[in-house]
């Protein structure tokens, strides 16, 4: 963990993975060609709306795909080593101990008849093979470290709040000591003040114990203000990847801008909406060519036939015919 | 633009459930406790305007909504509404005129439809129920004006649709067509827009905008973002624990707030370009009290970075601190601004 | 504005009935229940037409205990009777006492559970207390006591509505004892719909209580109604039969049950007499059977779990 050189190799790499979805005999493809890698101690959000692929992305990285849904193509791979991300009996020494996953409805995650330190005890007893007093203890252990006073360990899920509920999520998470927490939504049903709260307490942790975050959200600007890197998803494509840096201040997909311009920030004073005309795509019917060229205010001809691949623009990359053309342009111009 | 006659006042308004006792309790005589929901609002709405209620969960934004539809009773205080008590009115007949003028837009489309009602039904209930219109003919052009200016075009494509046949955005503007339809003068919208995807809320705030701009409704949103508020309200009030602690304008709440609740909820809103304030004030500890059991003094003092003595002991009354801005903290009128 | 209107047609109503049939008949249970059912409605129908007029002692067309041949399809009686013509006049008695006796049972469920659920407080508490009364009242006792009453008051060759006293009874006395069940059903799932934020949007809309009851509720109860329906149908065969076999039947008007109760005091079980006991009883089995298989594949399609939802 604490090697220079496993710091610069990629702890997970992801490569061309497409998952699909069975329903009624209608295959829909979930998310299509997904390609990235994540270091360790790095934060990356993953943003998109209702169908942008943005939880299967990650379900799949988990291990945790539903029964009704094939992996078509690509791999995970884990300190270079490829996931079984399809066998659950096989992902299972993987999962918790490399990657945890704190979903967002802590209520449903918890079971309402043990205690708190009981069930954060059980995945030390279960995975790590301590005994109940050793286990016990670690939970104490970690309940403190998510801003728990140990001495609440005896409550029931439902005698703690939402916030506190989220932090037991987030301390079961960490019992097997990952590398990689992945965050399903895990702020979007709490209150602003708590949710400001749990996001500290998640970048706290991932500077004391060199975690990797996968955040994933609909909300940019929670991503803004808790990562260092952002994933745009848009009907189960990334559409634009970059530092939070570049891409909140120069974003180069149309996508991307708009749904930037469609956040209220009164730090810029502007009192405008904009809104994107038209509706999120329908993952049965999707678009041809790139799947935003419906709603696109640039979108050309090209845009309704080919798919755009990435280009790339320093740390960040994009899938946009606007970019390919107008680099294309420069290229011509310099010739 | 407002105008200076209020469509709405409320008058310390106030709702608290009582707590059911135990047998035990009643034979001892204890003293009923009581949820107070909303404690005690002054509120005022002017045509046309834009007010915001902001608050957490909790703070009592959702029931004092309920109230002023007419889903809940109050337990205290008055509602006036142009001038007329409406306090005690009740029953669906004496609520008619009522229900003709104050409309409400709820948060969750998918559960504000009936899943077995098509659009048409949908939208036509309430000018059935308030017989607003005197035969189909007129029906049919009531709800396909409402539909279009909901923003579903064309309006004839949607009569025969079920709710699940349609997206989230749509079902949120069905909801708001069946609003629209009986022209109220003040509409309730509870959250209208945090169900939605972020691509498709600008397009129902724009909506929103517009029937103000346009038919000259007054708009009462409830919401526990902010910056969301700040782009659609005149006014914003800003909730905590069934209380107004700070009311001024939009401007005025968001970049000159002086109360120490609002610093803080200004403080925990994650914004893109990043939050100047939070580095500069720690963040705030603990979580809203039950509404059960609201503290002594200023509800807000337990949590309050700021909180001296006299906070523990007297509730703060609304200070002006400016024009049209009102705070509920001892510290208001401190010479220094609380947003630094 | 004007060009952009259009007539409003039920056209959606339509679509939705026509998927939701095409779905409910996709299952096999329900395709095997609405055979058997609309097998035994259409011979309830017109008994006469298929066996001629209902047999008695005296126009008796076999000899005693007759095995079954191709005289006489099902054997005969201790009397002569054709048991096959016994059979499918019963089914229309049988039938009827059911049906009625549902549709009572729905009614009164129906309307106490969703009135109790919707207002709730004491008219919920009142109405639940009545509800757990009949819970508990056995329908044997509840039959044996009213039947007397009834015959006494009545007399025992009047009719009431055109069913003999003592049908009628049994059709009142099922209905009655039935119901409870389905009025928890009914009241449990209003309590659930009463939260959803439609009937907030109704009331803001200015339905009354009635009207959100009618148009919201009601509805949305359907299909608990139907689903449960089917089973409550099927008891109301069994206590039909029950009762019949206890002797609080009519001979004069031999259901199933009737038959069952003959043939157990004729001694066809000691006399070999299989066709006697077996086809009434065996028409009890397939008819309750349809029901609740018909029961069981409205309940799957209405279940919004397994619904499609584009």
């Amino acid at each position: 963990m604490t090697g220079s050189s496993q710091d610069k190799a990629p702890l997970l790499e992801v490569s061309g993975l497409s998952v699909d979805y069975g329903l009624k005999g209608v295959s829909s493809r979930a998310i299509d060609s997904v390609s990235f890698a994540l270091r360790a101690g790095e934060a990356v959000g993953l943003v998109g709306e209702s169908g942008s692929g943005k939880t299967t992305t990650a379900m799949a990285i988990a291990g945790l795909l539903s029964p009704n849904a094939r992996v078509s193509g690509g791999q995970v791979c884990y300190r270079g080593n490829r996931l079984p991300i399809e066998d659950d009996a096989a992902m299972r020494p993987h999962r918790w101990s490399e990657t945890s996953v704190v979903f967002q409805g802590a209520m449903n995650a918890l079971n309402p008849v043990h205690r708190i330190i009981k069930q954060i005890a059980e995945p030390c007893m279960l995975k790590l093979g301590m005994p109940r007093g050793e286990a016990t203890a670690r939970a104490g252990e970690l309940l403190e470290l998510v801003g728990i006073p140990a001495d609440r360990g005896a409550a029931y899920p439902h005698e703690l709040s939402g916030g506190m509920r989220q932090r037991v999520m987030i301390a079961m998470a960490l019992a097997c000591r990952p590398s990689i927490i992945i965050g399903d939504e895990p702020t979007t049903a709490l209150d602003v003040i708590t949710q400001a709260q749990i996001l500290k307490l998640l970048g706290e942790l991932r500077s004391q114990l060199n975690l990797a975050l996968i955040l994933i959200t609909h909300d940019l600007s929670v991503v803004a203000e808790s990562c260092d890197r952002v994933m745009i998803m848009y009907a189960g494509r990334i559409v634009e990847d970059g530092t939070v840096a570049e891409i909140f201040a120069k974003p180069k997909h149309p996508y991307t801008r708009l749904l930037i311009d469609s956040i209220p920030n009164p730090a810029n004073g502007k009192k405008m909406i904009r809104p994107i005309p038209g509706d999120p795509p329908n993952l049965v019917n999707r678009p041809s060519g790139c799947a935003f060229h419906p709603r696109c205010p640039s979108a050309m001809g090209l845009c309704a036939t080919d798919v755009p691949s990435f280009d790339k623009f320093g740390r960040s990359r994009v899938a946009c015919h606007l970019h390919r053309s107008s680099q294309e342009d420069k290229v011509a111009a310099h010739a | 633009m407002p105008d200076n006659a209020d469509i709405l006042r409320l008058e310390s308004l106030q709702v608290h459930f009582p707590i059911q006792g135990g047998m035990l309790d009643r034979v001892l005589g204890r003293p009923v406790r009581a949820v107070r929901a909303v404690d005690g609002i002054d509120l005022n709405v002017g045509r046309g305007e834009i007010v915001a209620l902001v608050g957490e969960s909790g703070s009592g934004k959702t029931t004092l909504g309920r109230v002023i539809t007419k889903l809940a009773q109050p337990t205290g205080g008055r509602m006036l509404f142009e001038g007329r008590d409406m306090t005690s009115v009740q029953g669906s007949s004496a609520l008619r005129p009522y229900r003709h003028r104050v409309q409400m837009i709820f948060q969750d489309a998918y559960q504000a439809l009936n899943p077995r009602h098509t659009v048409f039904d949908i939208v036509a209930e309430p000018l059935r129920s308030l017989r607003l219109v005197e035969n189909g003919t007129q029906l049919a052009e009531r709800v396909s004006e409402a539909l279009a200016s909901a923003g579903l075009n064309p309006p004839g494509d949607f009569f025969s649709r079920f709710p699940h046949e349609l997206s989230g955005g749509q079902r949120q503007r069905v909801v708001i067509a069946g609003a629209l339809a009986v022209r109220p003068e003040l509409i309730v919208a509870d959250e209208p827009v945090s169900m939605l995807d972020v691509s498709i809320r600008a397009q129902i705030l724009q909506v929103l905008v517009d029937l103000r701009d346009k038919h000259h409704m007054a708009l009462l949103f409830i919401t526990h973002d902010l910056p969301l508020a700040w782009l659609i309200a005149d006014r914003i009030a800003v909730l905590y624990l069934g209380k107004l602690v700070e009311i001024g304008t939009a401007d005025e709440i968001t970049f000159n707030p002086r109360h120490p609740y609002t610093v803080a909820l200004r403080n925990a809103t994650p914004q893109i370009g990043g939050n100047a304030g939070r580095a500069e004030s720690p963040a705030l500890q603990g979580e809203v009290p039950s509404a059960a059991r609201v503290p002594k003094g200023c509800r807000f003092h337990p949590r309050c970075p700021l909180a001296f003595d006299h906070c523990r002991e007297e509730e703060p009354p609304p200070i002006e601190v400016g024009p049209q801005h009102l705070s509920a903290c001892w510290l208001a009128n401190d010479g220094r601004s609380r947003s630094s | 504005m004007s060009d952009a209107i259009v007539p409003y047609s039920p056209r959606g109503r339509a679509r939705a009935i026509k998927g939701f049939l095409g779905q409910f008949l996709s299952y096999g249970g329900a395709q095997v229940g609405l055979v058997c059912l609309v097998f035994f409605l259409v011979v309830a129908a017109m008994p006469n037409i298929l066996v001629g007029p209902l047999q008695t002692a005296i126009n008796a067309t076999g000899e005693f205990l007759e095995p079954p041949s191709s005289q006489h399809l099902l054997g005969t009686d201790e009397v002569g009777r054709d048991v096959l013509n016994l059979v499918v006049h019963g089914a229309r008695i049988s039938l009827t006492i059911a049906l009625l006796a549902t549709v009572i049972s729905l009614v009164i469920g129906t309307t106490v559970g969703m009135t109790a659920g919707y207002f709730g407080g004491p008219v919920d508490v009142w109405l639940m207390r009545l509800t757990d009364f009949f819970f508990v009242v056995p329908s044997f006792v509840l039959a044996l006591v009213i039947t007397p009453v009834v015959l006494e008051v009545i007399g025992r060759g009047r009719d009431i509505l055109g069913f003999r006293p003592s049908l009628f009874v049994i059709i009142v006395v099922i209905g009655l004892t039935s119901w409870a069940f389905v009025g928890r059903i009914v009241r449990s799932q209003t309590l659930s719909l009463k939260e959803r934020t439609f009937i907030d949007r109704a009331r803001v809309a200015g339905s009354s209580n009635l009207s959100i009851m009618v148009r919201h509720l009601l509805p949305n109860l359907v299909p608990q109604i139907a689903a449960n329906g089917a089973l409550v149908v099927t008891g109301a065969i069994y206590v039909e039969t029950s009762l019949s076999f206890l002797g609080l039947g009519d001979p004069l008007q031999p259901s199933w049950g009737t038959l069952l109760s003959l043939a157990q005091r004729a001694g066809a079980a000691s006399a070999g007499a299989w066709w006697y006991l077996g086809a009434p009883g065996l028409c009890v089995l397939t008819v309750s059977l349809s029901f609740v298989l018909i029961g069981n594949a409205l309940e799957d399609t209405f279940d919004p779990r397994r619904r499609v939802i584009p």
